[in-house]
């Protein structure tokens, strides 16, 4: 198993080289650059644009600016921001604690919930409860967030008084009791979309061991009804959920741009959108290496785990 | 509704089994109740229609100044939270282009001159200044006794250092109007500044007077920790310092006791940044933010209803208008007539804006000094717009759109994607323009695509494009008409963008016009040029002007001497910012 981990993190690197590539090729595609602003402000000189230009590597072609960002990343430098001129790296880390707070927070919700009404669902299959949850993972997936935060922002906020609508803390307090109660909307609503999703998973997956023979054996054996799902059921049926959940919580760390937006959360979601939209290169491409090594590493214990949960599968 | 027999499961528990059509009543049933439930706490939020009328809220016309909040006595203390939707690029002042840079600035910075509500410039760090009858300098008394953050003296040198950074070119400053006219600077006094130009250039009180001042004891660091360094941490001489920027979430700052002014009244002050409209109102509802600025006409009667709240409305120097790029039939100035006269502003300032702008006929702002009042704009009227066509030789093809020689009469319409207000706005105008037989096709761009060199103003076709220009507080409008802004490439810098394939009609008298307006300090006699440049601009219609957009504040209706106009930034006076009791 070591050197099949081994042999998975080395080829990492030429994947993320890769993507890095494509991503900085793409993102040369997109019209307009991080100069637009500056040339229709109408205080510039087309010296001073050129200097700015100059300043920024633009005035370089492509592929030199590439291996000139490549060399840097292998020393460890991610650049620095055209927009805060701020190293990439302190701008990003500045943000990154937020995020884990509120993917974490959110996916932990939505992780104990979605096994919870999956199981629930699968094993009380066409009764009112199944239909009942299926129902909520039908209106999750198709619900707009925007839309749904501002609902629970109007009654929990407004309405209600009992939570506050936006931001991380309340100004000038650090307690975590302040953090839980400004996290408890935000983490719900991303908990929202993801349990539709991951439940219906769960349900279905549960759903195709549970009529497996071996578990009809296993019954007919007169092995418990709880040992048969602990031990059997539900640990087969949680291999292919493991590897959804492993892609999807990198994915989610940069992907919660909308839940951000709408509760004011200082997260990397809105730090990717704002780059993007500002032309901010070296920002996006520091954010895009990260995601892609998180998800690449997500992937990875992913499967670590499901050789761990199948004594099936082994890797050498 | 009988209970189907589901197979494969023990007959025992089939009375668990529900049926599609018994769950799906079962919900039709639960979904009617809770909506009418939903839509009762809905009710009490931001969908209440309004009844008070405009006037009923305090709101000012002309940018008057009435102080207001409750009259009476004032309280010590307090913190206002103001919630705004974009952050900072950076804090350094230098090298922000947002308003909200230059607003949260307003803090802790201070220029040497103030606009007053009129846009007449008078004393802030300088007691005094003087125009020699040459025009080709100027003498700044700076006053005494004026701290920095930092406990240093404000002096003469700080002036110099901040023209030496703004003006060094391995710096990169956003802006350097008027200070790049200086040919000398001398500092005959450590309190008196003189600046000598080698030509006079009007614009430069306001220009110079406007910008703030940086502390020496920062710039002498160097061009980078000036970047990096104060770019995050700014300091100055205002009644705000400066306590901390949490990235995407807030700015701190804490009242200054020793500001020169006095104290201010208000401990702290916090801008948060909340990106989405929809956030900020019900903060504001809410009770966890105070204060907001530059609202949405749209969002104008959700703010009116908030009981504690108090919303102003001012006059700006923001004109939204179409550029109309100078390319095939928008040469033709009977054209751009006609466009004009089928262009319906009032409608669009009544039914999209809610009535919160007014019409515009040129560049030049209603508040303004040198604003033309004897100018009428066009009337919205089809039929004048059709025989303007006709007369100029475009008739009507067979669908419709007009043609001459085998040209059709289409171009596209560009807005900024994601401005659902300007999106309206464009749709209106692309179906009144249908009614006179002219195609305008819809494309909506992010900004950075519009600006950038694939923006609407250098493809080969027929354009047009709506979207605002802020004025300065100097009528000087080079910058919009003067060839010299023209760019000379897509990439280049400039803001006369439609002239860039072929110059106007009237380029060689609006070039002439617009340096004598910056050659004369003589204010009556550059009003009388600004008055001739306005009818130009009206009778030539190089761009569609159709609005001036109203700046809307909401603030507590306890909070006294909040009184914002269209030329100062927005905390310009907030050590006389107070709670009433």
């Amino acid at each position: 198993m070591l050197r099949y981990t081994v042999r998975r993190l080395l080829g990492a690197v030429p994947l993320i080289i890769g993507i890095s590539l494509i991503s900085f090729l793409f993102m040369q595609l997109a019209p307009g650059g991080p100069d637009a602003m500056f040339a229709r402000s109408g205080r510039m000189s087309d010296e001073q644009l050129a200097a700015i230009r100059r300043s920024m590597g633009l005035d370089q072609p492509v592929p030199v600016q590439y291996l000139h960002w490549l060399k840097n990343l292998l020393k460890g430098d991610l650049g620095t921001s055209y927009v805060q001129n701020r190293p990439v790296t302190t701008v990003i880390l500045e943000r990154l604690p937020s995020t884990l707070i509120l993917v974490g927070a959110g996916l932990s919700i939505a992780l104990v919930l979605a096994l919870a009404f999956g199981v629930l669902a699968a094993v009380r299959q066409y009764s009112l409860f199944d239909h009942i949850v299926s129902a909520i993972s039908f209106f999750g997936l198709a619900m707009p967030v925007f839309w749904f935060g501002l609902m629970l922002q109007l009654l929990f906020g407004v309405r209600l008084g009992w939570l506050p609508t936006a931001g991380m803390h309340a100004t000038g307090e650090t307690g975590l009791l302040d953090l839980l109660k400004h996290l408890a909307l935000p983490a719900f609503t991303l908990a929202v979309g993801t349990i539709a999703g991951w439940s219906r998973y769960v349900r279905s997956s549960l759903l195709e061991v549970i009529h497996k023979d071996y578990i009809r054996t296993a019954r007919a054996k007169g092995v418990r009804e709880r040992t048969i799902f602990l031990r059997h059921a539900l640990r087969n049926a949680l291999i292919p959920f493991v590897t959804v959940v492993g892609i999807d919580i990198p994915l989610y760390a940069v992907g919660a741009v909308v839940t951000e937006t709408v509760f004011a959360w200082p997260g990397m979601g809105r730090l990717f959108y704002d780059s993007l939209a500002s032309r901010d290169y070296p920002v996006q491409m520091g954010i895009l290496v990260l995601s892609s090594v998180a998800i690449i590493l997500g992937n990875l214990i992913a499967d670590l785990i499901y050789a761990l949960l199948d004594p099936r599968i082994t890797y050498d | 509704m009988g209970t189907a027999t589901q197979p494969g499961i023990p007959a025992g528990e089939q009375s668990r089994v529900w049926s599609r059509r018994r769950f799906l009543t079962l919900i039709g049933a639960t979904a009617a109740v809770s909506a009418s439930g939903i839509l009762a706490a809905c009710g009490g939020g931001s969908n209440e229609t309004s009844q008070t009328t405009p006037t009923a809220s305090g709101d000012q016309p002309g940018g008057a100044a009435t102080p207001g909040g409750s009259g009476g006595e004032s309280v010590q203390g307090g913190t206002l939270t103001y919630v705004t939707n974009e952050e900072p690029d950076t804090l350094n002042p230098y090298l922000t282009q947002l308003v909200v840079g230059f607003d949260i600035l307003s803090l802790f910075m201070e220029s040497l001159l103030e606009a007053d509500d009129t846009g007449q410039y008078g004393p802030r760090l300088a007691e005094a200044y003087e125009a020699a009858p040459d025009g080709l300098s100027y003498t700044f008394k700076l006053r005494t006794g004026v701290k920095w953050h930092d406990g240093s003296d404000f002096t003469a040198q700080d002036v110099i250092e901040s023209y030496n950074m703004i003006m060094n070119p391995d710096f990169g400053a956003f802006n350097q109007q008027g200070w790049e006219q200086i040919t000398e600077a001398e500092t005959p006094d450590d309190h008196t500044v003189v600046f000598k130009l080698d030509r006079v250039f009007a614009p430069f009180i306001a220009n110079v007077g406007g910008t703030y001042i940086a502390p020496a004891s920062a710039l002498t660091k160097g061009i980078q920790s000036f970047k990096e360094e104060f770019g995050r941490q700014p300091y100055g001489t205002g009644p705000y310092t400066f306590v901390e920027w949490v990235s995407g979430d807030h700015v701190t700052a804490n009242a200054n006791p020793d500001y020169w002014q006095g104290a201010p009244k208000l401990e702290q002050i916090v801008c948060k940044f909340v990106p989405n409209s929809n956030t900020i109102a019900v903060q504001l509802k809410s009770g966890e933010g105070d204060l907001a600025a530059y609202v949405d006409a749209q969002q104008y009667d959700t703010f009116v209803a908030m009981e504690d709240k108090r919303v102003i409305e001012t006059d700006s120097q923001a004109w939204y208008h179409l550029d109309l790029k100078n390319i095939d039939f928008l040469m033709e100035k009977p054209v751009r007539q006609a466009l004009d006269f089928a262009t319906p502003k009032q409608e669009i300032i009544d039914k999209i804006l809610k009535g919160h702008a007014t019409i515009s006929v040129a560049d030049i702002a209603p508040i303004s000094w040198a604003y033309n009042p004897n100018i009428e704009p066009r009337p919205y009227d089809l039929e004048q717009a059709k025989k303007l066509l006709d007369d100029a030789g475009w008739k009507p093809g067979p669908d419709g759109i007009r043609q001459k020689d085998g040209k059709r009469m289409q171009l596209e319409l560009w807005g900024i994607a994601g401005d659902q207000q300007g999106q309206q706005i464009l749709q209106v105008i692309a179906a009144s323009w249908k009614q006179i037989g002219v195609q305008a096709d819809l494309k909506f761009q992010d900004i950075r695509t519009l600006w950038g060199p694939e923006g609407y103003q250098f493809t080969e076709t027929p354009t047009a494009c709506g979207f605002s220009w802020f004025n300065g507080n100097d009528p000087d409008n080079t910058f919009y008409w003067h060839s010299s802004q023209i760019p000379d490439s897509p990439t280049g810098s400039g803001g006369n963008l439609p002239a860039y394939f072929n110059p106007y009609d009237m380029q060689d008298q609006i070039d002439e016009l617009t340096e004598r307006g910056v050659s004369t300090i003589d204010q009556e006699e550059r009003k009388q040029i600004y008055w001739q440049i306005q009818e130009l601009l009206h009778e030539y219609v190089p761009v569609i002007f159709i609005y001036w957009n109203k700046l809307i504040f909401v603030c507590p209706k306890n909070l006294q001497g909040f009184n914002p106009n269209a030329f100062t930034p927005l905390f310009y006076n907030v050590h006389e910012w107070a709670y009433s009791a």
